[in-house]
């Protein structure tokens, strides 16, 4: 049998001594845990694949603050009638749909862009004439074809805003909120379907703005829905395996845990929810039933073998023979989902590897310890499935078919997997590496209709977005400025994938031919920038002022051109980007004026870039984790190389079905491989573990020792193939093609491990009789582990190299920081005593008050501050104590006084980003009072606003690194600083997650001696709906506060 | 005896009554800083096992504080609590372990009053004095005694409620002088006040042979009533405490001489059957704490050497069944923070005596483990927290659930439940029939 493991056993005892407690404390830590999911933010959208700190986001960001630019969604109406849409019924059409959907919620009226919203430039005796296309009204054939007329003679409309052909034009929405594009989308086609429509006019819908938004909330409903049928099919195959009750609910409530462990501490980490994670979820089910299948089989089989033995005494030999192959899997595992963690650049990737690794060790630790409690403590029935010594019911028998096949004739089954694996080869070298959003919808779905119909007449609905910068303000009247655009304009769009474009520089050239009697030769940039101006101003005069805003910002320094491409694929961008970059840097950027490639398209071929160097990266680290980890399990260099065999096999086949089948290596699919290898290394595993124990305790032939592998490791492996298996398999009926692309691999590639762990590993056991398997064997030498260390080393030197073989990238800007330390210079006074009321009111309304006294004064550079609660009556007493130390780099001392402890507690500082006392300001915020951590920010003055009738200056404050982002919880912080008193007046933060999470309003700011002092702030968190009042009374800067009120002692004294 | 004890408490009561009339009137801005105020609380607690209420108490503390003279202080708070059913002491509990001046009014079997707190702050130069009843605790650990032995305690829900609600206040002199950096503590307590500890017959009360001696059966068992000290100043304790707060360490030295307040149980054998004797012992205690911050972690810990402690043995060869040993013991602490809304603490004390004889009762190295988590909700509105107390030599312990919810300013709710687990050996297990789920409200006024 089995060699003693006194250890274990011992250990497993003493566990099972306390099944309650164990069960109890199992319970409470998952709910624990669990209790964290609730607070899981969901991030569907495609920017949460690219890391927040990158450049192309950024200028995103900046170009679509400065000119009020998103991801449109875009409405078509199509006619192909002979006068195309410029017929009254089409026109009417137009305005009917524009009027509607600018009075939707999440719509910008203004930033609805259609014929009915735009102006026509035309040049009258004393200049130009800015009048609306839609004035007169086309209630006329002749009217209609007046407007006709007019877009012909105006260039910067044709493709953008009517097709070419003249069968079809656009309404441009922009949305308020991304966030929420996709019920925004749904509204517009509830409008769309409620207006009456003339004959021959058709509507469409696509833009991304539709997609995305779309997209994600496509797969995750599908997904809601999938991943508990998976669940269900999962419990039925756990039926089939042991018809019983416990043998049904015990693998789900490892589930659950594993499952809250995962998603928990994502949650505590404030990581987002992604659409990718949906699938994490499915594969930490199949992991955790697959611990407590083979862990539940070996209880079934010991109680067969020893029917008389008590609850404990069963669970323990169960435990004592499992807990080595359960732990070598696990740890395989997450060595597997490591290297997608390490591998992966997309934060979402990355982040499925990790908190994959957090499931897999959570779904471990519960099989040890909820398995063993639970089977002493509960009377499981017997499963009338395990009868003899070993399993012979069909599924054992199938197996030990399988397995002798394999066996007797090895050097066949060698052979043929070898060919199944040239196959593979082959299939690998027809993947194809693309990406294309809109591909991932099925072919009927309306949104991927209109996409096609809209890009087939339109010059497109992508955007490439180049945003101009200039030095200084009106530099953009500089007629050699807006020639260098138009040359760029002109460069990028003769690059047949780009089909149009938009600038300023079309609006000042339509401008100038205006005032030239519409004469088409003046369609060009005037020479002379008095004129450009002049041009600007004309006009405003007759026009809205604001009609220039997504093209050019207000003192004229910055641009944005608009690209228009009717497809946005990776290989397209991949072969378009790099020439413009490059245009862009040896022939437009100069000292004074410089671009940047923005812009939904520019930021999709930034991630999308990643994706064939992602994919490589996690797969190597993958394998060598998994071999490293298999090399020390084993203590066998050899056993690294069996155990990659079947997961090899595996990725093989993935390939081969993607490379024949034409699915692209995406973003979703490059993540296929490491899953492959995290879920297909158990099978060899389990395999390996039991033929090494069958060669070390059995006698006979080698084909004789492995006569039992095939019935219960073999049948408990095959369970684990099904519940894996038809678990994903679940995925395949989805309607979202991703969905059913990532079910059916990971359903090829738990198959082909499965089999090939049955099968190979056995057979090339037997052909080559590898050391490490006749280790444990009586008699066998005692083993050289310089292999296994040489490989091991030399294989973790690999790992550190793909690791490491990054490089870091940085951005600049810089104006603010003078503002920022004339706050901080601000005399606060040497010290200060004050009363404080805290009213802390939470969503419902409901008020809770806390009344305190504070106390601050400066020890030279120290700061020290207390704090005392007066009242209400349950929490007075309670005195809070801090020493704010000079360096940067040393934390607070900070002491807690509990009158219900009478202890004065030291309490750590670090978490500068908590929440103080219950209120919505951090530690930090309450710290600073009014002034600001300049070491934390890069600051940037963005504009000016009024704040309760002050003039504000606004700076934007973006935390240096992502550490200290995360430490102060915020990603953002907008500051409007009034610069008379140097104080802010208002402030708002953004989350980590770029979510807008408070704002803080410091009102009631007067003159205590000299000294501007806010008495009220209040702020709301956006994000919980809890607000906090803070009303200052009784300000003193006079009196000395004495230094012994800061002593450790004075806090038992609240004095 | 009694009676005395009855008329010194209602004259101390009266003393205060009078320094504090007398202190309002002769400064004028007393009356400004007069602060009144109550918490009213019910608490209720139903047992597992019995399936019946273990107590349904309320409890009534007011407090009354106000200032006089330049830099002083007067601290009155006061306790009523009534329970309707009277298991946690059965009867009036004689009170015998108590000073004369520091005992607890009766009102039937059902209603009790007691003077919690009443003292004086002042500050004389940069000396901080409290004169008066008070609670004096040292030590960093949570749960656990090692320094924490100045002020006794009641058992009368064993270790179950909040230290502060079991602990008995003294009357005792407190200074506290500056020395440098450096923080000197003198303390004085004539109060020669020790533990509450329940009758035979109350639900707490204690029948582990680690602390109860076990005669055999059909023996005639004689007690001797207990000896308690009674001299105001000789029997009186002394402790010194140096603190300091050095390169981010929190440290102290801690010395007091006291008597233990828990009775030494000796046994006799004559042929008259068995003579039980109690009487209470002085003891030297050394000891020392230490508490930082590492980022998110808090450390603490604390030591303490101890002398003359007795255990009892069961070596009936033993004349009076008790060995006379040193005891030295300490606690590390490590707290966890760095999860929002979230605390970990966790705790490992041990114990260990000098002059081990095979049969002492206790391990010679007896190790007990804390665990606690804390969890707030809401803007810190609902909070929820288990502790775990394992003891690893008897392999018992106790779960302590507790929720708080703060339903309004001045309006708490509380639920909670208790386990104790092991065998009824241990100190923990000797209550494994007590477990329950406590319900409660807490209006402050």
């Amino acid at each position: 049998m089995i060699q003693p493991s006194s250890r274990a056993e011992a250990f497993f005892t003493a566990l099972t001594n306390w099944p309650k407690t164990l069960l109890i404390l199992s319970l409470l830590s998952i709910a624990a845990i669990g209790s964290f999911v609730p607070q899981l933010h969901k991030d569907t959208s495609a920017d949460a694949f690219i890391a927040d700190d990158d450049p192309v986001l950024i200028y995103r960001e900046q170009v679509r603050e400065t000119f009020g630019l998103e991801d449109p969604i875009v409405i078509a109406v199509i006619n192909d009638g002979k006068t195309g849409v410029f017929n009254p019924g089409s026109l009417h059409l137009v305005q009917v749909l524009t009027d509607a959907v600018s009075k939707l919620g999440n719509v910008d009226p203004d930033k609805v862009t259609s014929l009915s919203t735009e102006s026509n430039i035309v040049g009258t005796n004393d200049g130009m004439e800015v009048t609306e296309f839609y004035d007169p009204y086309p209630n006329t054939q002749a009217r209609a074809d007046a407007i006709k007329a007019a877009i012909a003679d105006f260039p910067l409309y044709q493709g953008a805003l009517v097709a070419r052909d003249g069968t079809a034009t656009l309404i441009v929405v922009e949305l308020i909120d991304q966030g929420t594009s996709e019920a925004t989308y749904q509204e517009i086609m509830d409008i769309i379907a409620a207006t009456p429509k003339a004959d021959g006019d058709e509507v469409h819908v696509a833009g991304v703005g539709a997609i995305a938004g779309y997209l994600a909330t496509y797969i995750d409903n599908d997904a809601k829905t999938l991943n508990p049928l998976a669940g269900l099919i999962i419990t039925v195959v756990l039926f089939v395996a042991f018809r019983t009750l416990g043998g049904m609910l015990l693998p789900n409530l490892i589930v659950i845990g594993t499952v809250a462990a995962a998603l928990g501490s994502m949650a505590a980490f404030g990581v987002s929810f992604f659409v990718i994670t949906n699938g994490l979820a499915t594969i930490l089910i199949g992991i955790a039933v697959a611990d407590s299948i083979h862990i539940l089989s070996q209880f079934y089989e010991e109680r067969v073998r020893m029917p008389d033995a008590g609850k404990q005494e069963i669970a323990v030999r169960t435990m004592v023979k499992m807990w080595k192959p359960v732990t070598l899997t696990s740890v395989t595992t997450v060595a597997g989902f490591m290297g997608l963690w390490f591998g992966a650049e997309m934060p979402p990737m990355k982040y499925f590897g990790l908190f994959a690794a957090v499931g897999v060790s959570a779904a471990w630790f519960y099989s040890m310890t909820i398995l063993p409690a639970a089977l002493t403590l509960f009377k499981l029935k017997p499963s009338k499935l395990f009868t003899g010594k070993n399993t012979n019911d069909r599924y054992g028998r199938a197996m030990t078919r399988i397995g002798k096949a394999a066996m007797a004739s090895p050097k066949f089954t060698i052979a043929f997997s070898l060919m199944v694996a040239t196959v593979g080869i082959i299939g690998t070298s027809k993947v194809i590496v693309q990406e294309q959003q809109i591909e991932n919808f099925q072919t009927d779905e309306p949104l991927y209709i209109a996409d096609g119909a809209i890009n087939k007449r339109m010059d497109g609905t992508y955007f490439l977005d180049i945003a101009i910068e200039t030095k200084d303000a009106e530099a953009l009247y500089q007629p050699r400025h807006l020639k260098r655009i138009e040359a760029l304009q002109k460069f990028v769009e003769a690059i047949p994938a780009v089909n149009g474009s938009t600038s300023v520089v079309d609006y000042i050239k339509q401008m100038h031919k205006a005032v030239n009697e519409n004469r088409d030769e003046f369609y060009t940039i005037p020479e002379d920038p008095d004129l450009v101006a002049q041009l600007f101003f004309l006009y405003s005069v007759s026009g809205d002022p604001t009609d220039f805003e997504e093209e050019i910002d207000y003192d004229y320094r910055l641009a944005n051109v608009r690209f228009n491409l009717p497809t946005a694929d990776y290989v397209l961008l991949t072969k378009i980007m790099p020439q413009i970059q490059t245009y862009v840097d040896t022939e437009f950027n100069t000292g004074e004026i410089t671009a940047n490639l923005s812009g939904r398209v520019a930021v999709n071929h930034k991630w999308l870039k990643t994706i064939s160097l992602n994919h490589t990266k996690s797969l190597g680290l993958s394998l060598l984790f998994v071999f490293i980890a298999a090399i020390i399990v084993f203590r066998s260099f050899v056993a690294g190389l069996f155990s990659l065999i079947p997961v090899a096999m595996a990725l093989l086949l993935v390939y081969a079905v993607m490379g024949f089948s034409g699915i692209w290596l995406g973003v979703g699919t490059s993540m296929f491989a490491a899953i492959a290898i995290g879920l297909g290394i158990d099978f060899a595993i389990h395999t390996l573990d039991r033929m090494k124990e069958l060669i070390a305790t059995r006698t006979g032939s080698y084909d004789e020792r492995m006569v039992d592998l095939f019935p219960s490791t073999g049948r408990a492996l095959f369970f684990n193939f099904a519940a894996l298996g038809l678990g994903f398999a679940v995925l395949m009926t989805s309607e979202v093609p991703p969905l059913i692309r990532f079910g059916g691999l990971v359903v090829t590639a738990v198959t082909a491990s499965f089999i090939a762990g049955l099968t190979i590993l056995p057979t090339l056991g037997k052909l080559l009789k590898p050391a490490f398997l006749f280790a444990d064997e009586d008699g066998a030498p005692v083993g050289k582990p310089v292999g296994a260390a040489v490989g091991t080393v030399a294989a973790m030197a690999v790992a550190g190299w793909i690791v490491l073989a990054d490089t870091a990238e940085a951005a600049d800007l810089s104006d603010a920081d003078a503002i920022i330390a004339a706050i901080n210079a601000r005399d606060d006074g040497e010290w200060a005593t004050r009363n404080l009321k805290m009213e802390l009111i939470d969503r419902r309304g409901k008020i809770r008050k806390r009344d305190t006294i504070g106390y601050r004064r400066y020890f030279g550079a120290e700061k020290r501050t207390v704090l005392y609660y007066t009242g209400p009556s349950s929490v007075k007493g309670t005195g809070f104590l801090t020493y704010d130390y000079p360096e940067a780099d040393r934390d607070d001392d900070q002491w807690l006084y509990l009158p219900a402890l009478r202890k004065i507690r030291r309490i750590s500082a670090s978490d500068r980003g908590d929440y103080f006392l219950g209120t919505d300001l951090s530690f930090e915020d309450i710290k600073k009072e009014s002034k600001v951590a300049a070491e934390d920010y890069t600051f940037k003055t963005i504009g000016n606003e009024t704040v309760d009738g002050f003039e504000t200056v606004v700076i934007e404050g973006t935390p240096k690194t992502e550490k200290i982002a995360k430490e102060l919880g915020y990603s953002r912080v907008l500051w409007r600083i009034d610069p008379s008193i140097m104080m802010s007046r208002k402030a708002e933060m953004w989350d980590t997650n770029g979510n807008h999470l408070k704002t803080v309003l410091n009102s009631d700011i007067r003159e205590i001696g000299g000294i501007w002092t806010t008495h009220s702030i209040r702020v709301e968190n956006h994000k919980t709906g809890h607000k906090t009042n803070f009303i200052f009374s009784n300000v003193d800067y006079a009196t000395e506060v004495k230094a012994k009120v800061f002593e450790k002692r004075s806090l038992k004294r609240s004095r | 005896m009694l009676s005395l004890s009855k008329s010194l408490y209602w004259y101390s009561l009266a003393a205060s009554a009078l320094v504090a009339g007398a202190a309002i009137p002769t400064h004028a801005r007393a009356s400004d800083t007069l602060e009144l105020s109550a918490i009213l609380e019910t608490q209720t607690a139903l047992g597992f096992k019995q399936g019946d209420l273990q107590k349904n108490e309320f409890i009534f503390k007011p407090e009354l504080g106000f200032d006089f003279g330049s830099s002083s202080r007067f601290t009155l708070i006061g306790r009523i609590r009534g329970d309707s059913q009277g298991r946690l002491e059965p009867g009036r509990p004689p009170g015998i372990n108590r000073a004369a001046f520091s005992g607890r009014v009766f009102a039937g079997d059902h209603l009790e009053a007691e003077i919690l707190e009443a003292y004086i702050d002042t500050d004389i130069g940069n000396t901080f004095l409290r004169i008066g009843k008070q609670q004096i605790v040292w030590g960093q650990a949570d749960g656990l005694k090692v320094l924490d032995i100045l002020n006794p305690q009641s058992f009368r829900e064993f270790i179950l409620p909040e230290f502060e609600d079991s602990r008995i206040a003294l009357w005792a002199v407190n200074a506290e002088i500056p020395v440098g950096e450096a923080l000197l503590q003198l303390i004085w307590i004539p109060d020669t006040t020790y533990d509450d500890i329940p009758e035979q017959g109350a639900a707490f009360a204690f029948t582990s042979p680690l602390v109860v001696p076990q005669a055999p059966i059909g023996v005639p068992v004689n007690f001797r009533p207990l000896d308690k000290p009674s001299n105001a100043f000789t029997d009186s304790d002394v402790g010194v405490k140096l603190s300091a707060f050095l390169g981010g360490w929190d440290v102290s030295l801690n010395y007091a001489y006291h008597y233990v307040d828990r009775p030494v149980v000796r046994r006799s054998v004559s042929d008259a059957g068995i003579t039980i004797t109690q009487n209470y012992e002085r003891s030297h205690l050394v000891g020392g704490t230490a508490a930082t911050v590492f980022g998110d972690f808090a450390l603490r810990a604390e030591i303490g050497y101890s002398t003359n402690r007795f255990f009892r043995t069961s070596d009936q060869a033993d004349a009076d069944g008790v060995v006379r040993a040193n005891e030295f013991s300490y606690v590390v602490g490590l707290d966890y923070s760095g999860f929002t809304d979230w605390f970990l603490s966790a705790q490992v004390f041990q114990s260990r005596i000098s002059n081990f004889q095979p049969g002492i009762v206790r391990a010679k190295t007896d190790t007990s483990l804390t665990f606690l988590i804390r969890r707030n909700f809401m803007n810190e509105t609902l909070s929820a927290e288990a502790l775990v107390i394992q003891s690893v030599a008897d392999n018992d312990g106790l779960l302590q659930l507790a929720m708080s919810y703060q339903w309004s300013s001045n309006v708490r709710l509380k639920a909670g439940a208790d386990f104790f687990y092991g065998s009824s050996y241990g100190l923990f297990g000797q209550f494994r029939d007590r477990d329950r789920v406590t319900l409660g409200i807490e209006v402050s006024f």
